[in-house]
């Protein structure tokens, strides 16, 4: 079983990257290739959200490219949130701390409420500021 | 005992020695002396009668020749008779009468006028009568008609006289006168007299002397009764007859069963005899005098040498006594007494020197012992225990594979003495492995016991860090060569045994080579053998691998086996064991089998050497399920790895693993095989990484080979892990800290084939067991 990868949907401010399948030594070439054309495309300061629900294994080599992904978003002073990853998945996270525990969400509903909350406070200090 | 002591024996011998000696040499003086004194005793007995007649005579010739004196003097002058007579008898004590008696009618006895007479009254004064005018006419008396005759004068008889009342001797001598007898002086002497002649002999008590007359009239006795009387004839026949041959004037008188001698010697100028009786008695007595004085003398002499000889042997021997008990008692054990004084330098002092210096020695060299012995008993002991703590060391010799009765190992050890230097052990290994091993130290006795503890206890301690036989090897060798001055060393033969597949690996360090046997006839296993250990720091073991199959049988042993030597010392060998394992059944102990007919067979010269044995039976139960297995090699490119990968998800789904230990799995190995992937090649391309794969009930058993350059996975430590990777500059170290994660167990080693990675992945039950 292969990588299948789909962004859905797709905006500038916000885009979901859907990974189904094993990302490994022999898959993450073709991850590293579809997120950079993603990347190009996302604005600054916007947010990627990678969809772990369908992803059933990930090797040292995923959690490379999948740091280096992230490392792209900061660069543009994005953030990279991560959802719903499978228990191996969660297994394999756990043991590199890959990714700090905030980043992480369980299903939608906690990321939307967290998004939700971020674009409050974000419109908060917008008026503020006026 | 002091009848049976040294010195009374020696007393009683030394005393009838002399007492021997005493009596034998006194009988023969007495017999020489005896003779002698009794010659003496005869002679003087004799010489007491010519001198008693001597004295008779001279006393005698002294009244004779006063007579004759008288009678010459008085024959011419007639007158004078009467104060001639007078005087001599005033002159002479010895005459009890004196008288001048004259033929009447003669013309002298006129002149004379009369014929005197003097007597001596019994108060000793003198009375005078004239013996003309006695009432008988003494003319006709027998005396004076006998006295006229005898001129030269002569004896006469004895008689009594009726004035006097006393026995009377008388001498006459004839007075002349112009050629013719003209009178008769008369001497009177008594017989009273006579005896007090005898009498101031002075003869020895029991001898007597005796006068006697030609009569054979007693004039004088010992015995006052006999005198005047007649002796009888005996005495006078005896007397008359020949003296005996020897002895001058002795007769033997045999009288009333009392020997008496007579000795009798004539009196001269009489015809009297004056004889002597000594009894017989008497005259031995003497003899016997001497005899009583040699045997009181003698008695006394042998009472002062017994007493001399008691005390001076007694005094001498005294201390032999003391030594004696006092070796009793030092043969009671006894040791601590006072020895008797050393007076003098000489046998018994250089013995008790002796003694003592024995004693002291004696008590020192027992004081020695005792410490020797006590010393023995504690070694003894330690020895006892030092064997239960050696047999504690070693593991039981029977173990079964309990979980799944794959193999049977027996095992036997037989030190020669208390404690050895052969050895067997075995124990689990991580990954379904089993090590055992037979070992045997150079040596025997206490050394080889320390050398094989200090073998078997490292051995136990290095097997967790060895992956192989010969690493093992090696890492005990190292450990064995530090300060090893002595250069003790041990030949074990070890191997690893695969406890599911039965793959096997040997390495032998200067060990006979084992014996297989089962599914053919047994045979030697051709384990190129490396040095012993414990000789060369840097020694390599070469290994043999193996693959036992169902009804095999491992035996290794030790040499005790093969050069256990019977009466003839000739070895067991190595063909001998060939056969007599082709004769075992196959159930049962082989081991045992085999001991005891190495016993049987060096029953005669006794067992030299420890023997030590080890069995191992391959029994292949509770495997075989292909499904189960995987075995893999393929080359170092991503797809193989993948492929394999695959490969192993199905293997592990068909076996039934859960998806979260699948992908354990699936994530160890395909990290460690992508690394392999990077590390590339040095040996054959094709098979350079190899897969093996064992689904067991409780867990997962890979094997990883890889020909090439070595690499351990392990001696990486943890990655930083800052909480987020997005952090990091580096990104290594990731798959290898996910490898250590999720493996139960992970073993790498290294050898001439590459590096060899063993894993393990538990598989916990539904019930939470598993390992």
């Amino acid at each position: 079983m292969a990588l299948n990868l789909r962004i859905d949907p797709f905006s500038p401010r916000r885009s979901t990257f859907y990974l189904e399948g094993r990302l490994d030594a022999m898959s993450f070439g073709q991850f590293d290739q579809e997120a950079e054309k993603l990347l190009q495309q996302m604005d600054v300061g916007s947010t990627l959200v990678l969809d772990l629900s369908a992803l059933d294994y990930i090797s040292s080599a995923g959690l490379r490219s999948i740091a280096k992904a992230r490392k792209a978003m900061r660069a543009r002073d994005g953030h990279t949130l991560l959802v719903n990853p499978q228990a191996q998945v969660r297994k394999v996270f756990d043991i590199v701390k890959a990714v700090p525990v905030k980043e992480i969400f369980q299903n939608l509903r906690e990321l939307d409420e967290y998004l939700d909350r971020i674009q409050r406070k974000i419109a908060n200090e917008g008026e503020e500021l006026e | 005992m002091p009848l049976r002591s040294l010195a009374w024996r020696l007393a009683v011998w030394v005393l009838a020695g002399a007492t021997l000696v005493f009596v034998a040499s006194g009988y023969l003086l007495f017999r020489m002396v005896g003779q002698q004194v009794l010659q003496q005793a005869q002679r003087e007995s004799g010489a007491w009668a010519s001198q008693g007649s001597s004295l008779v005579q001279e006393r005698l010739d002294n009244i004779t020749n006063t007579a004759r004196v008288l009678a010459s003097i008085i024959g011419p002058r007639p007158l004078d008779a009467k104060p001639l007579i007078h005087d001599a008898m005033a002159g002479n004590p010895d005459l009890a009468g004196l008288a001048a008696a004259f033929v009447p009618g003669r013309p002298a006895a006129r002149e004379a006028g009369q014929s005197p007479f003097v007597g001596r009254q019994s108060d000793g004064s003198l009375a005078m009568r004239d013996l003309a005018k006695d009432a008988q006419p003494y003319w006709n008396t027998a005396w004076f008609q006998r006295g006229l005759a005898c001129s030269q004068g002569c004896w006469h008889e004895v008689f009594r006289s009726q004035s006097r009342h006393r026995l009377l001797v008388s001498y006459s001598s004839s007075m002349q006168a112009d050629g013719a007898a003209i009178g008769v002086v008369n001497a009177d002497v008594t017989l009273d007299w006579l005896q007090g002649i005898l009498q101031s002999m002075q003869l020895p008590a029991g001898a007597h002397a005796f006068v006697i007359d030609q009569q054979g009239m007693y004039l004088a006795n010992d015995t006052m009764e006999r005198v005047g009387k007649k002796a009888d004839n005996t005495l006078l026949d005896l007397l008359n007859a020949p003296s005996l041959k020897g002895h001058a004037n002795a007769h033997e008188l045999d009288q009333q069963g009392a020997h008496v001698w007579i000795y009798d010697e004539p009196i001269n100028g009489t015809q009297w005899k004056l004889a002597v009786a000594v009894p017989e008695e008497l005259i031995y007595a003497q003899v016997r005098d001497a005899f009583v004085a040699v045997l009181v003398l003698g008695a006394l002499t042998l009472l002062i040498l017994g007493l001399i000889v008691m005390v001076t042997i007694r005094r001498t021997l005294a201390p032999l006594g003391v030594l004696a008990e006092r070796a009793e008692q030092v043969s009671r054990g006894a040791l601590d007494f006072a020895l008797p004084r050393v007076r003098r330098h000489d046998e018994i002092g250089r013995l008790t020197h002796a003694f003592d210096k024995m004693r002291r020695e004696l008590a020192a060299h027992l004081e020695e012992l005792t410490r020797f012995a006590r010393e023995q008993a504690r070694l003894a002991s330690e020895l006892d225990i030092a064997q239960q703590i050696q047999t504690a060391l070693l593991p039981g010799p029977h173990y079964l594979d309990a979980r799944c009765h794959n193999f049977e190992l027996y095992a036997a050890l037989k030190p020669a003495r208390s404690v050895g230097g052969d050895l067997y052990s075995y124990f689990m290994l991580p990954s379904q492995r089993f090590c055992f091993m037979v070992g045997d130290v150079a040596d025997k006795g206490i050394p080889a016991a320390l050398f094989m503890a200090r073998t078997i206890t490292l051995a136990k301690a290095m097997a967790s860090h060895a992956q192989s036989p010969q690493q093992l090897l090696q890492l005990i060798n190292q450990e064995l060569c530090r300060n090893n001055d002595n250069c003790m060393f041990v030949t074990l033969l070890c191997g690893f045994l695969d406890v599911v597949t039965g793959h096997m690996t040997l390495a032998s360090a200067g060990h006979d080579p084992p014996v297989l046997w089962g599914n053919h006839a047994p045979t030697w296993l051709p384990v190129t053998s490396g040095p012993a250990l414990g000789l060369d720091e840097d020694a390599a073991f070469p290994v043999l691998r193996t693959r036992l199959r169902p009804g095999d049988t491992l035996l290794v042993y030790t040499d005790g086996v093969t050069e256990a030597a019977n009466e003839a010392l000739e070895h067991y060998g190595g063909e001998r064991l060939l056969a007599r394992l082709g004769q075992f059944q196959q159930s049962g102990d082989p081991t045992q089998f085999l001991a005891e007919d190495v016993e049987s067979y060096a029953a005669g010269y006794g067992q030299s050497d420890d023997i030590a044995l080890l069995a191992l039976r391959w029994n292949h139960v509770g495997l075989e399920d292909e499904t189960s297995m995987l075995d893999l090699a393929f080359p170092a490119t991503l797809e193989k790895v993948f492929d394999a990968l695959d490969h192993c998800e199905k293997r592990l789904h068909d076996a039934g693993i859960r998806s979260g230990l699948r992908d354990d799995v699936r994530l160890v190995l395909e990290e460690l095989m992508v690394n392999m992937v990077h590390h590339g090649c040095s040996g054959n391309p094709a098979g350079c990484i190899g897969l093996r794969m064992m689904i067991l009930e409780e867990a997962v058993l890979v094997e990883l080979n890889h020909e090439g350059a070595p690499f351990d996975p392990l001696q990486f430590g943890a990655p930083a892990l800052t909480g987020d990777l997005a952090d990091r500059n580096d990104d290594g170290g990731l798959g290898l800290h996910l490898v250590r994660a999720m493996s139960s167990e992970l073993n790498y080693t290294h050898d001439e084939y590459g590096n060899h990675l063993q894993l393990r992945f538990a598989n916990p039950t539904e019930h939470g067991h598993g390992t």
